[in-house]
């Protein structure tokens, strides 16, 4: 039937259940598609299989379903779906055709296959990455939580922990005096009092009337005093010296994150939320150290002290020790059962103080919003709802704890009752003295203390070594390739820039910039022009090199940028945004932010030529204002003139302009225009404007549609062309007009309200 | 009629078209047409759920390749029988989310949950890296998960779940 424009029929030269494709060796790509498009979307698995003859889709080792010769073909596209995508191909005869469907797992390889098509159809030579990507752990089999990834349950724990430990490495003689001192410490406890003890009830307390019982009576006490001294020195040297390995440990492991951070590759960044970064560099490394520092001295400690109860236990009496040891594996099991639900309980109340902190955060950051839209009892309705959440799982938290608390302290507590009635036979018996009993008495403390905490210790461990796995993703990343050897220093740059069939997407299954082809003198002021989501300031990250390009290239004075020494190419650029980001600290500071070493003098030029000095001076501290956070406290047209400052002090030979004076009135639009004139001179620009009128000066105007170059010319010749940019252009004229008619409505509508009054 | 539907007009003011006015279907198989009025047929036809989460059947938008509105349905109840069921067919392409009816399994390691799940599209075993990022709660019993490679989950009630699925759920959420 017909389409209105064009005839839809089944193709000859389609094949649909076709028997046998001879395949051809050179060329065969083969991809999964994990959704089936003949069953409703349901999961499934379809190979899609790419040769020299064409597209085939089918099972695996089945007949394919379908078949579009290479000749038949136009183009090829992956058409992002929500949570997938689907492989279309444009034929020449038969309009497009839903070749496969996929999820967001499988989509960046499709997108590559799409190109890999699209080449093939052409002529052209095959120019795709179709790398093999791990999703599966080799040893455990489980999904990883990012491809090509580390699976979390196979870390070799041991090798993270020796890493972790690593961090001790410049502290060994405080390491060494905390491990000491705890072991001194254990010793005192496990031996010293309790033998004193028995000495006191045995052979002092016991020998009434004797003229040496007064003095032993002083010698023990004085000698438990003695040894409650030393514990204490020891307790606090230990602590002393945990203090500052502690901070030390802590900030070390917080720089060397942070320094990772920096140098990180933006792809990153875009992946995570900034929140979960910082959790990375603050409660991760808090978890890290927090075990390295407290953790293992006290399991060190704790087994110090079981081993050596135990042993004072049965030198005292081995058999009233094992007596008192009969509750210990239940104890053991009970924990074991206890501690994960309960991990799980916490980290959910941690989940719910989460939310609140969010909830309170964003009503508290937005009050004026809140009071604007009178809003103030929603909001509170939102924080009392979270807050009840929170308390609810509090609540039930606690509660398990003090059951589960009360069930180990049950079975804890037989052991004092077994030492008693135990202890006590063998007493009346005459096995042992009073003395040995008491004795016990300390020492049962002193194993069931330790233990009854011990389950926890393997939850500690688990929660260090996840904190350590996800600070070492972050150091171990691949770093942006600041300092490749044989990367090309350019102190000294002209400024030609070249986009040769530039291809990119942030996600690979959704290609932003189709095949960019532009080439640029130095000196020269391009305009970028185009709707929102064209590719105009991804054009422009590729040029700083936030990313690196899929396919093609950009060369920057002929060179490649991916081989000039990143440091360098960035020195040269510089960058005024539509939002210019300040930074915590004076005008001064932020002016010469790009060139730490500026002088007063230089700022103050740079500050001149942005036409900021004027209101620069009248400020009550001048160039010494504080800005504050993001300087909100300078209002949007200051910010944007101080950013132009630094632009103009790091005196890069390529600018780029980035809506620069779009979120400004009129007038001081005025002031930035003058000020970017004293920027572009000499230099190589890129403006990107929505106002269209403010890029007539452009030496040639470049516009943008979905990813690639309709139109290129001046002004003038577009105008005259009447294509896309004119009608850009007249839209925008047409809006203006309304709306400079409703302002006149209003404004008239004011005076005789005004006059009546 | 047949005939008058195949003939390409200008494009219609979006507000006057009712449901009625609308004609979808499928040519070829998976690309979405339409003709409206009986009279203008878009080179290319886009259909969206303006509100998939909280009104998934309700509130059709549908845009032509520019993306300009060609019609608003209200409920995708009003179309045509025959244009109702391509509707839904085209709302079950476009929304990839899996509808979870069963956990079956379910474990937190290392902060990293594991899901084995039954979906309305089948059996599928995911990860999450980080439930806090990676899960909305869009009522007190609504959930959406996405997991580490952007699939979207979603739990519709998560206390119409069975109770071994809910107890497995009450582990990490």
């Amino acid at each position: 039937m017909t389409l209105g424009l064009y005839k839809v029929q089944t193709s000859p030269n389609i094949r649909t259940n076709c028997p046998e494709i001879p395949m051809q060796p050179l060329i065969d790509l083969e991809e999964v598609a994990d959704l089936l498009i003949t069953k409703q979307l349901t999961f499934g698995e379809e190979i899609v299989r790419v040769d020299a003859t064409g597209v085939s889709v089918g099972p695996r080792g089945g007949t394919p379903r379908l078949h579009i010769p290479l000749t038949s073909i136009k183009s090829a596209r992956t058409e992002a779906l929500v949570g997938g995508a689907k492989l279309e191909v444009r034929t020449k005869d038969q309009g497009t055709i839903a070749v496969a469907a996929f999820t967001a797992q499988a989509a960046p390889r499709f997108s590559e296959l799409a190109r890999g098509i699209e080449q093939l159809a052409k002529g052209e030579p095959l120019n795709i990455k179709l790398a093999f990507e791990q999703i599966r752990c080799t040893t455990c089999g489980r999904r990883l939580p990012e491809k090509d990834g580390r699976c979390p349950a196979c870390v070799k724990r041991g090798q993270v922990f020796r890493r972790i430990l690593g961090y001790l490495g410049p502290y060994k003689v405080a390491t060494t005096l905390v491990i000491g001192s705890s072991i001194l410490m254990t010793s005192i406890e496990t031996f010293a009092r309790p033998f004193l003890t028995r000495t006191l009830t045995d052979d002092v307390l016991a020998r009434i009337g004797s003229p040496r019982a007064i003095p032993d009576l002083l010698v023990c006490v004085g000698a438990l005093f003695g040894a409650m001294l030393i514990a204490t020195a020891l307790q606090w040297f230990k602590n002393y010296n945990s203090s500052y390995l502690s901070a030390n440990v802590a900030k070390d492991l917080r720089g060397d994150i942070y320094s990772a951070l920096e140098h990180l590759q933006m792809s990153f960044f875009d992946k995570k939320q900034v929140g979960g970064i910082v959790s990375r560099v603050t409660q991760d490394t808090d978890r890290v150290w927090g075990f390295l520092i407290d953790g293992v001295p006290y399991l060190l400690t704790g087994s110090f002290t079981i081993v050596g109860a135990l042993i004072a236990g049965a030198l005292l009496s081995w058999k009233l020790a094992l007596a008192i040891l009969l509750p210990v594996p239940f104890v053991g099991i009970i924990g074991s059962f206890i501690w994960k639900p309960m991990a799980s309980k916490y980290h959910k109340v941690g989940q719910k103080w989460g939310r609140l902190h969010t909830q309170l955060n964003e009503s508290l950051s937005g009050i004026r919003v809140v009071k604007a839209f009178v809003r103030e009892d929603g909001e509170w309705n939102k924080f009392s709802k979270r807050n009840g959440e929170l308390a609810m799982s509090g609540m039930v938290a606690d509660r398990w704890w003090y059951r589960s608390e009360a069930v180990v302290n049950l079975f804890i507590g037989t052991a004092p009752l077994i030492n008693w009635g135990y202890g006590g036979y063998l007493v009346i018996t005459g096995e042992i003295g009073f003395g040995t009993l008491m004795a016990m008495q300390i020492l049962l403390w002193q194993v069931y203390g330790p233990l009854q905490w011990f389950g926890q210790v393997n939850q500690w461990f688990s929660r260090a070594m996840a904190g350590a796995e996800r600070v070492f993703e972050v150091v171990d990343a691949q770093p942006e390739t600041y300092d490749q050897p044989d990367a090309i220093k350019l102190p000294v740059l002209k400024g030609d820039v070249k986009f040769t069939d530039v291809r990119f997407g942030y996600d690979k299954s959704n290609p932003v910039l189709k095949g960019i082809n532009l080439e640029i003198k130095a000196g020269e002021m391009i305009g970028l022009v185009g709707r929102s989501g064209a590719g105009k300031s991804t054009t422009m990250n590729l040029l700083c090199r936030f990313y690196e390009v899929d396919s093609g290239t950009l060369t920057v004075d002929g060179i490649d940028v991916k081989d000039i020494a990143l440091e360098d190419l960035r020195k040269h650029i510089g960058i005024v945004l539509q939002e210019p980001f300040l930074f915590n600290g004076t005008i001064a500071e932020n002016i010469a932010y790009g060139k730490p070493g500026a002088s007063i003098e230089d700022v103050i030029a740079a500050a001149r030529a942005a036409c900021a000095h004027e209101f620069i001076v009248q400020k009550p501290d001048g160039y010494d204002t504080q800005v504050g956070e993001k300087g909100s406290r300078l209002s949007g047209g200051e910010r944007q003139r101080v950013s132009i400052a630094r632009a103009i002090l790091n005196n890069p030979r390529i600018l780029i302009l980035d809506e620069a004076t779009s979120s400004v009135d009129v007038e001081t639009e005025k002031r930035i225009q003058q000020a970017i004139g004293n920027l572009t001179a000499g230099r190589t620009t890129f403006a990107i404007a929505h106002r269209l009128s403010t890029l007539r000066n452009a030496d040639r105007l470049v516009v943008l549609e979905k990813g690639q170059i309709v139109e290129q010319g001046t002004h003038t010749e577009l105008m005259d062309k009447k294509g896309v940019f004119y009608k850009l252009v007249e839209t925008q004229k047409q809006t203006s007009k309304a709306l400079a008619e409703d302002v006149a409505f209003a404004d008239a509508d004011a005076a005789v309200e005004g006059e009546a009054e | 009629m047949e005939e008058k539907w195949m003939t390409p007009t200008t494009s219609i003011e979006s507000t006057s078209v009712t449901p009625a006015d609308i004609h979808l279907w499928f040519e070829p198989s998976h690309t979405l047409r339409s003709v409206i009025k009986g009279a203008w047929c878009p080179l290319k036809t886009q259909l969206f759920v303006s509100s998939p989460l909280s009104y998934p059947d309700k509130f059709i938008t549908l845009l032509d390749g520019k993306s300009e509105e060609i019609a608003f349905v209200n409920h995708i109840s009003e179309l045509s029988a025959d244009s109702r069921t391509v509707a839904e067919e085209a709302v079950r392409q476009r929304y990839l989310t899996s509808k979870v009816s069963r956990i079956t399994g379910l474990r937190n390691d290392f902060g990293i949950t594991y899901w084995h799940v039954d979906t309305d599209r089948g059996h599928r075993d995911f990860v999450v890296q980080s439930l806090s990022e990676s899960c909305v709660w869009l009522s007190d019993t609504h959930i959406l998960i996405v997991d580490a490679d952007g699939c979207r989950f979603e739990i519709e009630d998560r206390l119409a779940l069975d109770a071994q699925s809910r107890a497995l759920l009450d582990t990490v959420l």
